[in-house]
């Protein structure tokens, strides 16, 4: 009687957190297909009553949506491959290499988050425009390395210490180089490491605004966040139809990535069982 | 060709001496273990052998060549970690070729060497396996076919049996010896297991605190311990040690303790009337009649043997073995006597000399190794 009593509970208890969660998404693609005049009714309908896609392609046809799309890519991407190559390797020389002052690097690498990023972005607009790189998609990345990085190599440092020496050793005793032991059996243990680092930075990019609305100001390079913001948005008018629909075709690129790359996640969180 | 020498080889971690000064020569073919307490140094003598670790003084010789500065790939030596150190993400096939892989040989003559050292190894039905679907046995026979698929000049074994029970690690010291025999390769063999080093080795090399103890063979490390050190470290149950003091007369050695006192065979120069160590092993205590009188305190009944501990009036412990039908009763009162031929005089302080000028004598049945002896060398 109490147990079930207890499950019931529970359980909703959890729907009503599932449900508080999913319903903006759900208002979301709901608000996306209704048509303009559904919109405001009083009282809403649930489901619309007319579907249409009109909004869809209103926004592929007539507005700039794929030229930010395609930034946000790029954007997203560039800065994926370089912070996991570099944080890849930093997090071997630190856990690996010995030279004085490797822990302390460690902790200073840690700093950049005491500081507010509003603090850091005047300086980094200045340094770009400095480096002639304003409004690229390039001082982007850079700026989108600076905070991401840090954070991917303490992931990915924990991750290599995970890995036991023993293996980089016994690789070099089976005739490989350090750079050949690094890729034949670093690696392959590192992948589960890798590939959620991976996932975190490119979500860290592909939503950022902050940086984005600051250093980059011409449309050619604005990726979508600041994009969408700009083009739909305006002091007098938000286009909400729009506004839906450029959210859910924002939020495919992340559930395509994640739904790709979450089996490899649960694959490798079940990898270590192995002695040694 | 591939004997290996180790001269005044020093190895520091910043301030902490974990080597000091090793001097080492073992020959062409040997099994030499690495015997010692855990954090003596062993782990980090065979690491600067293999090249893991490199020395901070000294030079390592394996051959003709000074490894010194040559990479661990360079060196011509296969290791067996203690860890297994296996592959995860490769097959057990992958993680036996792969030595070969880095050496360049070609595919073919890879897989004939890997189907051969798994033959040998009763690994074939387990190629195409992860080492985790794998036993701790298998595992660690894996990690060993690793290192045979090769035919290096020094084969670096640290710990290998420490993680397997002990019924499996009995039979896989005969293995080892067994295949020892049949490669005739150096190697060098890494133990914290007094057992293994005696059963499997043609010399051992006691270590402690960092430095060599004493590098000789079983028997003699048995029989006549460089020191005290090794004298406690080397026998279960172990070599009964009682502090007291040496006196001379008329150049004869008279060593005393409390309700104790016992001439001593001659000693050598260095020897000074003061404190000093008595050591007996259980095997020459004979308890029955004698001069020296004590209480059994307890009895311990290992089936083919039993071993006394009997204290004695000084307040000093000894302990005696005899073979099973004879026992005693604990509280009985009994009376003792030496072998002083077989026992010992260290020279005051944990790692004392040994004494005694003669050599004990060494005979087949007095050298009581029981359980250690049986399965020894080729
Ligand atoms: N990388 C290192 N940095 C600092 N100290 C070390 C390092 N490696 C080993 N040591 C120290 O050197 C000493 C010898 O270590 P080693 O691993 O050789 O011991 P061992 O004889 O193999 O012991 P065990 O039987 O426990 O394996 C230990 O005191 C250890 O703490
Ligand atoms: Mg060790």
């Amino acid at each position: 009687m109490m147990p079930t009593f207890k499950k019931i509970l529970f359980n909703l208890f959890a729907w009503s957190i599932v449900l508080a969660v999913a319903f903006p998404l759900f208002w979301m693609l709901v608000t996306s297909v209704k048509p303009g005049f559904e919109l405001f009714r009083r009282p809403p309908t649930i489901l619309p009553e007319t579907w249409t896609l009109e909004h869809y392609w209103k926004l592929l046809s007539e507005t700039n949506f794929l030229i930010y799309f395609r930034n946000s890519i790029i954007l997203s991407t560039a800065t994926t491959l370089v912070v996991v190559a570099v944080a890849t390797l930093g997090a071997f020389s630190l856990v690996r290499f010995k030279y004085r002052g490797r822990e302390s690097l460690a902790f200073l690498v840690l700093f950049t988050y005491l500081l507010p990023s509003v603090v850091l972005i005047i300086p980094l607009y200045l340094l770009m425009v400095g480096l002639g790189l304003s409004n690229t998609i390039f001082s982007l990345v850079i700026a989108y390395t600076t905070f991401a990085l840090p954070y991917a190599l303490w992931l990915l440092r924990s991750f290599m210490a995970g890995i036991p020496e023993d293996l980089e050793s016994a690789a070099l005793c089976d005739g490989a180089t350090r750079m050949g032991a690094f890729r034949d059996v670093i690696l392959p243990q590192l992948l589960p490491g890798i590939i959620s680092t991976a996932l975190f930075t490119f979500i860290l990019s592909w939503n950022e605004y902050l940086y984005a609305l600051v250093l980059v100001n011409s449309d050619a390079s604005r990726p979508l966040t600041t994009g969408v913001m700009n083009m739909l948005i305006s002091s007098f008018n938000i286009e909400w139809s729009l506004l839906m629909a450029a959210s859910v075709m924002m939020s495919v690129p992340l559930i395509i990535v994640f739904a790709f790359l979450q089996s490899y996640l649960t694959r490798g969180f079940g990898a270590g069982g192995v002695k040694g | 060709m591939a004997e290996v020498v180790f001269s005044n080889v020093q190895k520091k971690f910043g301030t902490f001496t974990a080597v000091h000064g090793l001097d080492l020569n073992i020959n062409e073919g040997e099994f030499v273990s690495l015997l010692g307490p855990s954090g003596c140094g062993k782990t980090t003598t065979l690491r600067m052998l293999a090249g893991l670790e490199f020395p901070s003084s000294g030079d390592i010789r394996i051959g003709s060549r000074v490894v010194n500065d040559l990479a661990p790939g360079e060196r011509d030596i296969a290791m067996v970690f203690q860890s297994y150190a296996l592959y995860p993400h490769m097959t057990v096939g992958d993680n036996m070729a792969y030595p070969l892989k880095k050496r360049g040989v070609k595919k073919a003559e890879r897989e004939a060497a890997v189907a051969k050292t798994a033959e040998l190894l009763q690994l074939t039905p387990l190629l195409s396996r992860k080492p985790r679907q794998l036993s701790g046995g298998q595992q660690q026979r894996v990690a060993l076919g690793r290192a045979l698929v090769r035919d290096p000049q020094v084969f670096l074994l640290d710990e290998p049996l420490s993680n397997l029970d002990a019924k499996l690690r009995g039979y896989m010291r005969v293995e080892l010896v067994e295949l020892h025999r049949r490669l005739g390769r150096t190697m060098v063999y890494v133990t914290h297991d007094q057992l293994e080093a005696m059963t499997m080795s043609d010399r051992i090399a006691v270590m402690e605190g960092g430095k060599l103890q004493q590098f000789a063979p079983p028997a003699e490390v048995y029989a006549e311990p460089a020191n005290r050190f090794v004298a406690s470290f080397i026998g279960t149950p172990g070599m009964t040690l009682m502090d007291g003091d040496l006196t001379r007369q008329d150049g004869c050695w008279t060593f005393s303790a409390p309700g104790l006192s016992l001439p001593v065979g001659p000693l050598k120069d260095i020897a000074q009337p003061g404190p000093a160590c008595f050591g007996v092993r259980p095997e020459h205590v004979r308890i029955g009649e004698g001069p020296v009188s004590g209480l059994v305190q307890v009895v311990e009944k290992t089936g083919h043997e039993n071993i006394v501990i009997i204290g004695l009036e000084g307040g000093q412990r000894l302990t005696g073995r005899v073979p099973a039908p004879q026992s005693w009763t604990i509280g009985e009162s009994v009376r003792l006597s030496f072998d002083t031929d077989f026992a010992h005089i260290f020279a005051a302080g944990t790692h004392g000399e040994r004494l005694n000028l003669t050599q004990a004598p060494r005979s087949a049945n007095h050298l009581n190794l029981t359980t250690v002896k049986t399965e020894t060398q080729s």
